[in-house]
């Protein structure tokens, strides 16, 4: 009996899907469009935490010591959280430089590069803004990305996934065309953010951040900081506030009662709110929210 | 690839600069029937390549930098003067982050009565002992503390602390670990802490409360297991994290172990851990050490466990306790000695945290049971690399000219940390 079952469990490792891990939940509902059924993806980080600062929980490593592929999101996001499971998982296959290893990063131009980089300034990212998923156009250069990769990692399967990226291309290029018609209806485009979260969404669509709620990156907001930002809302008749889902809102709900503006709170990772269940209603969300 | 030979042709024209003309002219000719029929090989390779693929792509990913493209071959000549970069090695230089920490303490004890403290069975009287943290009454720089670490090769990572005190320079941690090896195995050899338990692997400035938990003060000293050695870790490839290790040190720590003809001591521990819910995980560790003293041998039993409830991305609520149980035979008896301490850890925001620990050493049969600490503490983190944590701790276990005291001590330590970002553990 137990021979059997060692039997069976041999045999479907041999026909054994690839374990591919993200670190986040947009780039893993990318990774299943592009790798379909050959792939098992999970992630690592809830959409509802701060992706700076996920808990390095110990489960987390188990995930890590059992996959074929990491897809990290990369540019300095992991950065406080993802070194010390990757040490603690002893996996060669997924280690930095591995073929396992996948930053998609990458496959971007980041923009936001900090000419002069000091902690002075607060909790900078070096090598630019690494929230670069919240651009729409920037999902086909990472499928792209990711499609090459996993025939890399899985060669007997590489012509599927051109296909499924073939088929990807198609399918997005249609959702940019729905979404960019949506965007061009939209009228106030001036808006005040949290933190820097938001600007790839924002620059792609022709807005302009009037400044954060944060004083500096990484830096709690404070009173002062507070005073000029309502002092700005009401110079430039500014009337959105572009929230995350983690920090806390009281800042931004006294500058809203204060300035008549709204505060609205979206997602910067596919499933961040309930309604940005796939990675098409998490963009289709965000301009909702944005050009009501 | 085309650019490349075109340019390399050019080049080797120019070594013939000095043959005349004509013959120029028919060689010329003669490379260019030899680039057509490159390119077309090439163009063919190029098609070969597309089908293989199956199709070319509609988007475009980042641009590839092409090399030659911006590449300006006379003005290169010419600008291509200074050599200081030529040997530049910044780019393999390795993390190095900086941690300075200092106190203020105020205490009802003079400095030069504190360090002649004595915890009957477990630390003597002797005035001389070390006291590495927060000695002073008053102001305090504990230490400065430089961390470095890099991949060594594929195969190897390098890691090393320097611990240096006004007038003490030491290593605290050297160690090379192994990258790449397979079915989850990784080792270190060097000098290393022990990864037994919850505490003893993290440095001070990684420590909840800045006053050392009692029961590790007590069987380890300021330092805790820390020692030359090799360690071998693995790691289960299942659902539920399992991690079993086991390390052969020198054995040189005095406190409880200190045998010195050879290396004595032998470490193995087990570590699980489960989600029970998305934002709740406990861990638990049990741990066995064997080592020798001067005397003859000493055995350690451990446990821990941790529980910890994510309530938002910065607010957390942490339980961890630990119980060590030593056994060390000595000339004329055995000691058995065990001691616990148990904390919580409430994580407010971003920047408040608040504390408080129980410590006790419960059976001591070389000395008065039940020897108690309690500690509470607030922390504030204006940013993520900064911290100062007030402290206030009552420590009922200390003996001063063989009678008890209490030492009541209220602190305020200051923390920061530069350079590389050293990642949060759990």
């Amino acid at each position: 009996m137990k021979f059997l079952l060692l039997f069976l469990l041999s045999l479907s490792s041999l026909f054994a899907t690839l374990n591919v891990q993200t670190t986040y939940t947009t780039v893993a509902e990318i990774v299943k469009k592009v790798g379909g059924e050959h792939v098992r993806v999970n992630t690592l980080a809830s959409a509802h935490y701060d992706p700076h600062f996920i808990v390095p929980k110990p489960s987390l490593i188990s995930k890590l010591r059992r996959a074929d592929v990491l897809v990290m999101n990369g540019a300095g996001l992991e950065l406080g959280w993802l070194p010390p499971l990757l040490k603690g998982a002893h996996n060669g296959k997924i280690r930095p430089g591995a073929k396992g290893f996948i930053d998609i990063s990458n496959a971007i131009n980041l923009i936001d590069k900090p000419v002069a980089v000091s902690r002075a300034f607060g909790d900078v990212h070096a090598q630019g803004n690494p929230h670069y998923m919240l651009d729409p156009y920037n999902v086909l250069p990472v499928a792209k990305l990711i499609s090459e990769k996993l025939s890399i990692n899985d060669p007997s399967n590489a012509s599927d996934y051109a296909i499924n990226l073939v088929k990807f291309e198609k399918e997005w290029s249609s959702y940019l065309e729905k979404l960019d018609a949506k965007m061009s209806t939209c009228r106030d485009k001036k808006v005040l953010q949290y933190h820097e979260l938001f600007n790839y969404f924002l620059n792609r669509y022709g807005f302009k951040s009037f400044g954060n709620i944060e004083p500096l990156p990484g830096v709690s907001p404070s009173s002062k900081h507070t005073v000029e930002l309502i002092k700005v809302m009401k110079d430039n008749n500014i009337k959105k506030i572009v929230h995350d889902v983690y920090h806390s809102q009281k800042t931004g709900k006294f500058i809203a009662s204060k300035t008549g503006a709204k505060v609205l709170v979206l997602p910067h990772d596919v499933n961040s709110v309930d309604e940005a269940d796939t990675l098409e209603n998490f963009y289709s969300f965000i301009a909702g929210q944005l050009c009501q | 690839m085309k650019r490349i030979i075109m340019i390399s042709l050019v080049c080797s024209n120019f070594l013939y600069a000095s043959s005349e003309v004509d013959e120029l002219k028919q060689q010329l000719q003669e490379q260019n029937k030899v680039i057509q029929s490159l390119m077309k090989r090439l163009d063919n390779l190029e098609n070969i390549k597309q089908i293989a693929t199956q199709k070319t792509l509609s988007v475009e990913s980042k641009p590839k930098q092409s090399p030659i493209q911006s590449y300006d071959y006379a003005s290169v000549k010419t600008k291509n003067i200074s050599n200081s970069a030529s040997f530049s090695q910044k780019e393999y230089l390795p993390d190095i982050a900086l941690i300075i920490n200092s106190s203020a303490v105020g205490r009802n004890i003079d400095n030069e009565k504190y360090s002649s403290y004595e915890i009957p069975g477990f630390i003597s009287d002797d005035p001389e002992k070390e006291i590495p943290f927060n000695p002073d009454r008053g102001f305090n720089l504990n230490y400065a503390e430089v961390a470095m670490s890099s991949a060594v090769d594929p195969n190897f990572d390098a890691f090393a602390v320097f611990h240096m005190t006004s007038d003490e320079f030491e290593i605290d941690e050297a160690y090379v670990s192994t990258r790449d090896l397979p079915n989850g195995l990784k080792i270190k050899a060097g000098k290393f802490k022990s990864a037994f338990g919850r505490y003893n692997e993290k440095h001070q400035h990684a420590w909840e409360f800045s006053e050392q938990a009692l029961v590790y003060a007590a069987m380890f000293g300021p330092e805790g297991l820390s020692d030359a050695g090799i360690q071998v870790q693995w790691v289960a490839p299942t659902e539920t994290y399992i991690m079993l290790g086991a390390e052969a040190m020198q054995g040189t720590n005095e406190q409880s172990f200190g045998y010195e003809k050879g290396n004595s001591l032998y470490n193995t521990y087990a570590k699980a851990s489960i989600d029970i819910t998305d934002d709740t995980s406990v861990l638990v560790g049990t741990s066995y050490i064997h080592g020798k003293n001067i005397e003859g041998n000493t055995d350690i039993y451990a446990a821990d466990l941790t529980i910890q409830t994510q309530l938002s991305s910065y607010s957390s609520l942490a339980f961890q306790s630990e119980y060590i149980y030593r056994n060390m035979e000595l000339n004329a008896t055995t000691a058995r000695q065990d001691g616990m301490y148990a904390q919580l850890v409430y994580k407010y925001n971003q920047n408040y945290a608040a504390g408080v620990r129980y410590d006790t050493l419960m059976k001591n049969n070389q000395g008065d049971n039940n020897l108690d600490m309690y500690t509470a503490m607030i922390e504030y983190q204006p940013f993520e690399f900064s911290r100062l944590r007030l402290e206030y701790s009552l420590d009922k276990s200390k003996y001063y000219d063989g009678k008890q005291k209490d030492v009541q001590q209220l602190m305020l330590e200051l923390n920061v940390a530069v350079g590389a970002h050293g990642a949060h553990s759990y």
